[in-house]
C-alpha cells in the first residue's frame, strides 16, 4: 500500500515522535490552559452549583426525567467505540494503515469513557452514593440487583475501561522504552517505570504479539456488548419508541459511526498541530471516509427500520411517538440529524472528497453533532410522549446542563492534550514495521586507496 | 556476573544469520534485540511457545464462574421474589457472567504476558539503546575470554559493525 512514509528511515520516525513529546511550544500551553480553564468554568463550576442547590438546577422534571446528562453519557460511550474496537479489528486483519493512527484512536476511547462515567455521576445528583452500584452488600445485607440493565452497565463499562486502558498500555510498552532511552530526569524515571525494563528481545516481541492478539480477540465482543447494554437501559423500559428489539444493533452501529467520525477529527488535529503529516496521510482519510460511508448507510437503514416497526405495530402510542418525532416540537432536530448523519456522508462517495482534509474534518464534526442530536432525541422525544396525554410534556435543558455539555468537551480535550505529551501518539514500532528495513550504509573508500 | 558478546548490525538479515551461526557453533541460544518484531526468528532460533493462551483460558473460566456465582449466589443470600419469576434468572445473569469472563480473561492475559516475557525486569540486563532506534543486536553469553573472541569473530564475519563486551548481574 503506498504511503507517504516511504522516504522515511527508522531514525526519522524515532526523532519525530519523541520530538512531539519533549518539545513543547507556547501554542500547546495556551491550548492546554484554555481547555483546562473552560473545563473548570463550564464543567466543574456548574456541577458544583448543581451539587449545592440540588438536581433541580438541571431542567429535568416529570415527564422528562432523563435529559442531556444521559444523552451525553450515551454520546461519549458511543464516541469511545471506534477507537479500541477499530484498532482491534484492524490488528486482527493485519491492516497496515491502522498503525499510524491507532494509538490516538485508542486514547480517544479511554478519555471518552472517562467523560461518560463522569456524566453518570452528574446525572445521579448525589455522586457520593455512586458506590451503591458496586457489587457489595450494604448495611442491610442487600446486594445490587443483577437483573437491572443499570448493573449490566456498571459491569460492562468497568470492564471496557479496564480493557481499553490495558490495551493501550500494552501496545505502548516498546515505545515507552524508546522514549526512556532519549530522556533524562523525572521523564526518564517515569518511562523506565512504564516500560518495565523492555529491551526489544525476540522473546519479548513474541509474547507481546500473542498477548496483544488475545486482548484484541477479547475486546471486540466486549465493545459490542457495552453499547448493546447501554441500549437496554432504554429498550427494557416499556416507553413507546424505546421498547424495541432493534435498539442494540442501532446503538452499536451509531456508536461505531460517531467514533469513526471522532477519529477523523482527532487525526486532522494531530496531522495539523502535532506535525504528523508524514504519518497520517490521505490514505488514512480515504479509508476512514469509506468506513463512514458504509456506516452511514447502515445507520440510515436501521433508522428506517425503526420508523417502519413503529408504524407497523399499529399501536396508537407508537404512532403518536412517531408523529411527534417527525413533526412535533423536536422535529427540526430530527431533520437536522437526518441531514448530518444520513445525507451529508453521501459526499464520501467521491474519492476527491475523502482525500480532502478540511472537508472531511467538517463532515466528521457534522456527523457528531447529528449523533449527539440522535441521543438527545432518543431520550427527549420518547419521554415527552408516553401513553397518557396528561403525562405529556416538553423537556428543555437548563443553562447548567448546556454548560456541562460544553465543559465535557473541554474536559476531553484537556485529557487528550495531557496524553499527547506523555504517550507517543503515533506508534513508533508499528510505523517502522510498515517501512523497508534499514540498508547498510555504503562503505566509503579511504582516500587514495582503490575502492 | 555473566559476560556477553553483543554485536550490532544495520540489517535484520545479517543479525538473524549471526544468531543462527552462533547457535550452530554451540553457543547458548543467542538473544536478538530489535526496534521491530523480526520475521524469521523462529526459523533460526527454533519455535517459540508461550503459555499466555493458558492464562487467558484460565482467567476466562475463573471470571465466568465468578460472574455467575456473584449474580446467582447473592440472589440466594437475600431472596427477593419479583412477579413470580425464578430467583436465579439465567438470561440476565449470563450478561454478568459474560462481562466478568472477559474482564478476568484480559487481566490473566496481561499477567501471562508479564510472567512469560520476564517483565518487569528486577535487575539490570544486557541492553543496547541503539536496538530501540534503527539497529539490530545479537547477544550471546560467553564463559571466558576465548569464548568471547570466537563469538566476536562470528559476529564480525556476519557483518556486525560493533561488538561490545557487556556484563550482567546473575
Amino acid at each position: 500500500m503506498p504511503t507517504e512514509t516511504n522516504d522515511l528511515q527508522y531514525a526519522d520516525v524515532h526523532r519525530d515522535v519523541i520530538r512531539s513529546i519533549v518539545e513543547t511550544g507556547p501554542q500547546y500551553y495556551i491550548a492546554l490552559g484554555t481547555a483546562f480553564g473552560v473545563t473548570l468554568l463550564c464543567f466543574f463550576f456548574p456541577w458544583s452549583y448543581q451539587l449545592y442547590y440540588g438536581i433541580g438546577a438541571a431542567g429535568m422534571n416529570h415527564p422528562g426525567v432523563w435529559g442531556t446528562y444521559l444523552a451525553s453519557f450515551i454520546f461519549w460511550i458511543g464516541l469511545s467505540h471506534s477507537g479500541t474496537l477499530l484498532s482491534c479489528v484492524l490488528h486482527l486483519t493485519h491492516s497496515t494503515w491502522r498503525k499510524a493512527m491507532y494509538r490516538s484512536a485508542e486514547a480517544m476511547t479511554l478519555f471518552s469513557l472517562m467523560v461518560a462515567a463522569t456524566f453518570v455521576m452528574v446525572h445521579v445528583g448525589r455522586p457520593w452514593f455512586i458506590h451503591w452500584a458496586l457489587p457489595y452488600p450494604n448495611q442491610m445485607e442487600m446486594w445490587p440487583n443483577f437483573r437491572s440493565p443499570l448493573l449490566f452497565d456498571v459491569m460492562a463499562i468497568g470492564t471496557y475501561i479496564t480493557g481499553s486502558s490495558i490495551f493501550i498500555y500494552m501496545g505502548s510498552i516498546p515505545d515507552f522504552a524508546a522514549v526512556r532511552d532519549r530522556t533524562t530526569g523525572w521523564r526518564n524515571n517515569m518511562y523506565a517505570l512504564l516500560s518495565m525494563g523492555w529491551r526489544g528481545t525476540d522473546r519479548e516481541w513474541h509474547r507481546l504479539h500473542w498477548a496483544y492478539t488475545f486482548l484484541a480477540v477479547l475486546i471486540i465482543p466486549l465493545a459490542v456488548s457495552v453499547h448493546s447494554i447501554v441500549s437496554w437501559d432504554f429498550a427494557m423500559s416499556i416507553v413507546p419508541a424505546l421498547h424495541q428489539t432493534i435498539f442494540a444493533p442501532y446503538f452499536v452501529v451509531g456508536a461505531i459511526y460517531s467514533g469513526t467520525a471522532g477519529i477523523v477529527t482527532v487525526m486532522f488535529v494531530l496531522r495539523k498541530y502535532m506535525d504528523f503529516g508524514q504519518y497520517i496521510t490521505k490514505v488514512h482519510f480515504d479509508n476512514l471516509g469509506k468506513l463512514l460511508l458504509v456506516l452511514s448507510l447502515i445507520w440510515t437503514y436501521i433508522n428506517g427500520i425503526e420508523l417502519f416497526t413503529g408504524w407497523f405495530s399499529g399501536a396508537s402510542s407508537e404512532h403518536e411517538a412517531l408523529r411527534y418525532k417527525l413533526f412535533g416540537y423536536y422535529a427540526p432536530l430530527y431533520w437536522e440529524m437526518i441531514a448530518f448523519c444520513a445525507v451529508a456522508p453521501l459526499l464520501c462517495i467521491s474519492s476527491r472528497f475523502r482525500t480532502s482534509f478540511v472537508p472531511m474534518l467538517i463532515l466528521s464534526i457534522a456527523i457528531n453533532i447529528g449523533m449527539y442530536t440522535e441521543r438527545f432525541l432518543i431520550v427527549g422525544t420518547s419521554l415527552s410522549r408516553q401513553y397518557l396525554p396528561d403525562a405529556w410534556g416538553v423537556y428543555v435543558p437548563s443553562l447548567v446542563e448546556i454548560s456541562i455539555i460544553v465543559g465535557s468537551l473541554a474536559l476531553f480535550v484537556t485529557l487528550f492534550l495531557v496524553f499527547v505529551k506523555i504517550v507517543p501518539s503515533v506508534s513508533m514500532y508499528e510505523v517502522k514495521e510498515t517501512m523497508d528495513a534499514p540498508k547498510p550504509e555504503p562503505v566509503a573508500s579511504p582516500e587514495g586507496s582503490p575502492a | 556476573m555473566s559476560n556477553f558478546a553483543v554485536g550490532l548490525f544495520r540489517e535484520p538479515q545479517s543479525a538473524l544469520a549471526a544468531a543462527g551461526t552462533l547457535k550452530g557453533a554451540g553457543f547458548a541460544t543467542p538473544e536478538l534485540m530489535s526496534p521491530v518484531p523480526l520475521e524469521g526468528v523462529e526459523e533460526v532460533l527454533g519455535e517459540k511457545k508461550s503459555v499466555i493462551k493458558r492464562f487467558t483460558l484460565f482467567g476466562a473460566l475463573i471470571g465466568g464462574i465468578s460472574g455467575f456465582v456473584l449474580a446467582a449466589g447473592t440472589s440466594v443470600l437475600f431472596v427477593h421474589p419479583t412477579g413470580g419469576r425464578p430467583i436465579i434468572t439465567i438470561p440476565p445473569y449470563l450478561i454478568i457472567t459474560y462481562e466478568l469472563l472477559i474482564l478476568f480473561g484480559i487481566l490473566f492475559t496481561v499477567l501471562g504476558f508479564f510472567i512469560s516475557a520476564r517483565l518487569p525486569a528486577i535487575r539490570d540486563r544486557v541492553y543496547v539503546p541503539e536496538a530501540a532506534v534503527d539497529q539490530f543486536a545479537v547477544s550471546v553469553a560467553c564463559d571466558n575470554h576465548e569464548h568471547f573472541k570466537r563469538a566476536e569473530s562470528i559476529l564480525r564475519e556476519a557483518g556486525a559493525e560493533q561488538v561490545r563486551d557487556m556484563a550482567e548481574d546473575d
